[in-house]
């Protein structure tokens, strides 16, 4: 028999769950990135725009955001239009998004935690200051938010307070993050961290700021990644809309796929190939925050259900996938927006959709390794890479057709040297930085004409 | 080629200076950390300039002097001027690692002055990079290298690509032409190296952090840059960081230093006129019945107490 006291199992939060547990499944930077896509949400609100039909020209110009960091303070700055008073008591501040709280249009913000959450993993001394247009005009608040106060106060209260506050220069939200943890310091003190930083806001934030948008690091604006593709003569991209309804809502996704670059001459490169620093594979776009990049795992299909792994022979290859909703829980992104539910229904349905292109470009690219190299260069050479704003609906993607090579049988050499006498022999041949095929083969034609001579 | 093979560099004016500043700023360091049985390492080459300011001016005892070329090695043994003086044969890539493995040097601060001839490249950074994990706590070090645009490339657009292939992420996307330009480039070196080295020891999570305080760019014929720091214990940071925030620190300088060879006679006629609170011009100059450029004589008006006197004695 159980007795009566004991019938119920405790199954109450805690703060320090809050604090010290799921802040150690974000990293730094997506923190900011959730802070950032507050005041995102915020300046698309204000700007009564719909993310994000690629074809949507809102103009975000008007809105900045700004963010300073060094190994003392973290700072975040917008004029987005601020929280209300009311949202402030009743929804900004909730740990998860209450039940009754309104669908923000369109938001990327979804799950309720992402300012907790990112502040807690920045810092214990917690200033978030607010200036709104209210019925009276502009008003602002205050919550400061002392970690460690909050802590011992114990599990029986979890709200905070809320100051007067002196009006920031515009409506919008200003974040100051002091007492820095360790790790967060060690990383502001980099600035690798930093130019890391700017440049994971140029890509994933490239469709807002494509419409305006400034975000400056330490006082420099960002200038967003001009995302494109390759179009002209045999090569046209794909662009495709599709509307599902799901929960009498609204999903609207858009599915471009092509050519983003040059495909590398050499089907097996080695050496100074660096796999992370080309831009091909597939892109997830959730209510226009870039939530998966340049991906090449199987999360977007490669090396599954007949779909071979990613290759360096399929560089060149970008497929671009947007979903957007007035619902932002409907899409598939995860609650760090750095990946995609692979889960989700309408995710798993869609990457169906997402294998053609990429298997029109295998096979492209198998063809292209067999044909001449002159027949394939000249037909690239016709294209010019467009916006991806400027694709035509097509859908399907548009390769050429390249026919085999008359073959004359090939030697692959292979050999490797000492990389400062590599360097040495770029910089005598006039660019230091040949890649080192070109080094061997330029160094080979060098010693053919020099021993051999005429063919 | 090997410095022992060109000039003695201990007579560059630009190099003097470099090396005045650099002293007295280890010196301010030695003195706020309160370091003791510093060990000092470096290329003494054949005429051991550091070295005998490591002495004189810092009280080591301990030196140790990695010459690579084994006629260098016969030459510096011959040459050095210390008894106290050790002279390791071979890269220093290869014997820095050992010196790090004997017991003896683990727990004793290093001032270590990695005096390059060449430009920057992939092996320099790697050394770097090791010695700022692998120093023990409360070590200083020292990085110089050429920062002459050619060896970033012989075509200028070739330039931007090659300091971010030896520098890696640390280095601005949009890093120009104009950057890497034979004016600009020594001082963009300068603070990229600077970058690079505060972030391999914060991405690093090494104690203590990485205290930013030498960065000197300094024009002796060809562009040349000094980068360094502090890698202090987690007791002695508060005091080294405080030292370097100081107003007075020179460590840090913003223009390019590029002091002119001058005679005997220069040289007296213009310090006659230091110190003065104000700025000598180039009127001024011509008046006392000589010329110099504008920026050489804010060089000299700057540097004039580390700049040597030079006289050829014929004999």
């Amino acid at each position: 028999m159980i007795p009566v006291e004991k019938s119920k199992a405790r199954a109450n939060p805690t703060k320090a769950f809050f604090v010290r547990m799921i802040t150690r499944d974000i990293t730094l930077e997506d923190c900011i990135f959730d802070l950032i896509d507050n005041s995102v949400d915020g300046a698309w609100e204000r700007a009564g725009g719909r993310p994000m039909s690629l074809n949507n020209d809102t103009d975000l110009s008007a809105y900045k955001i700004s963010i300073e960091i060094d190994q003392n303070r973290f700072l975040i700055k917008d004029n987005c239009g601020g929280i209300s008073l009311d949202d402030a008591v009743n929804y900004a501040f909730t740990f998860g998004r209450r039940d009754d709280a309104d669908t923000e249009n369109f938001s990327i913000g979804v799950y309720g935690i992402g300012m907790k959450r990112a502040v807690f993993k920045l810092g214990s001394s917690i200033d978030i200051t607010s200036t709104y247009v209210g019925d009276d005009g502009l008003s602002s608040f205050k919550v400061p938010v002392n970690v460690s106060d909050w802590l011992e106060a114990g599990n029986s209260s979890w709200d905070f307070d809320i100051d007067e506050a002196d009006d920031l220069d515009e409506p919008g939200v200003c974040i100051e993050v002091q007492d820095l943890s360790e790790a967060t310091a060690q990383s502001f003190a980099s600035p690798r961290f930093v130019q890391d930083l700017r440049r994971a806001i140029a890509r994933d934030y490239a469709l807002h700021l494509h419409r305006g948008l400034v975000i400056d690091v330490q006082g420099k604006p960002i200038k967003g990644w001009s995302i494109e593709m390759r179009q002209g003569g045999d090569f046209s991209p794909m662009r495709e809309s599709f509307k599902e309804k799901i929960d009498g809502e609204d999903v609207f996704i858009e599915l471009l796929a092509g050519m983003e670059a040059l495909p590398p001459d050499d089907s097996d490169p080695e050496g100074d190939w660096d796999e992370n620093q080309n831009q091909s594979g597939w892109y997830v776009v959730c209510n226009g925050r870039i939530v998966l990049a340049a991906d090449k795992t199987s999360l977007t299909g490669w090396g599954t259900d007949n779909w071979p792994q990613w290759h360096p022979q399929y560089s060149g290859f970008m497929g671009i996938i947007i979903f957007s909703s007035r619902r932002a829980d409907l899409l598939p992104l995860t609650t760090t927006k750095r990946s995609v539910d692979a889960t989700s229904p309408l995710y798993r349905r869609y990457r169906s959709h997402m294998r053609e292109p990429s298997k029109t470009w295998i096979a492209y690219t198998n063809a292209r390794k067999q044909s001449e190299r002159e027949q394939v260069a000249e037909k690239e050479s016709k294209t010019k890479a467009v916006p991806i704003f400027e694709v035509s609906a097509r859908s399907e993607v548009v390769l050429p057709q390249v026919s085999a090579k008359k073959r004359t049988p090939e030697a692959n050499v292979s050999y490797s040297v000492p990389k400062p006498k590599l360097l040495r022999l770029a910089t005598a041949l006039g660019n230091i930085r040949m890649t080192y095929k070109d080094v061997g083969l330029k160094s080979f034609e060098y010693a053919y004409d020099d021993l051999v001579g005429e063919e | 080629m090997a410095s022992f093979d060109s000039v003695n560099y201990s007579i560059r004016p630009s190099k003097s200076v470099q090396r005045g500043i650099v002293f007295d700023g280890l010196r301010a360091l030695c003195a706020s950390m309160n370091l003791h049985d510093t060990v000092y390492i470096g290329f003494g080459s054949i005429w051991f300039t550091d070295f005998l300011m490591a002495h004189k001016v810092l009280g080591i005892d301990e030196m140790i002097s990695i010459e690579a070329s084994p006629v260098g090695y016969k030459r510096a043994e011959f040459n050095k001027v210390y008894r106290s003086i050790s002279v390791l044969e071979g890269r220093s890539d290869e014997r820095l690692p050992e010196i790090a493995a004997q017991v003896e040097y683990q727990a004793r601060p290093w001032i270590v002055w990695l005096d390059y001839d060449g430009a920057l490249d992939e092996q320099k950074v790697e050394e770097m990079r090791w010695l700022l994990l692998n120093a023990p706590p409360n070590s200083i070090v020292l990085f110089t290298f050429s920062a002459t645009q050619n060896a970033y490339g012989a075509r200028p657009a070739q330039r931007p690509g090659r300091v971010s292939d030896i520098l890696g992420a640390v280095v601005p996307d949009d890093l120009t032409r104009e950057d890497c330009s034979k004016e600009n480039l020594p001082q963009t070196l300068a603070t990229l190296t600077m970058d690079f080295l505060s972030s391999v020891v914060a991405d690093n999570a090494r104690p203590g952090g990485f205290i930013r305080s030498f960065q000197i760019p300094y024009f002796d014929s060809v562009g040349m840059v000094t980068v360094g720091g502090v890698l202090p214990g987690l007791g002695a940071a508060p005091a080294a960081r405080a030292i370097v925030a100081e107003q007075s620190w020179k460590g840090i300088v913003d223009e390019m230093i590029e002091a002119p060879p001058m005679t005997l006679k220069e040289v007296a006629t213009l310090q006659a006129e230091l110190p003065f609170a104000g700025e000598l011009t180039r009127d001024r100059v011509q008046e006392l019945g000589f010329d110099l450029l504008e920026h050489q004589i804010r060089s000299f008006q700057r540097y004039y107490k580390y700049l040597p006197s030079f006289a050829e004695i014929v004999a």
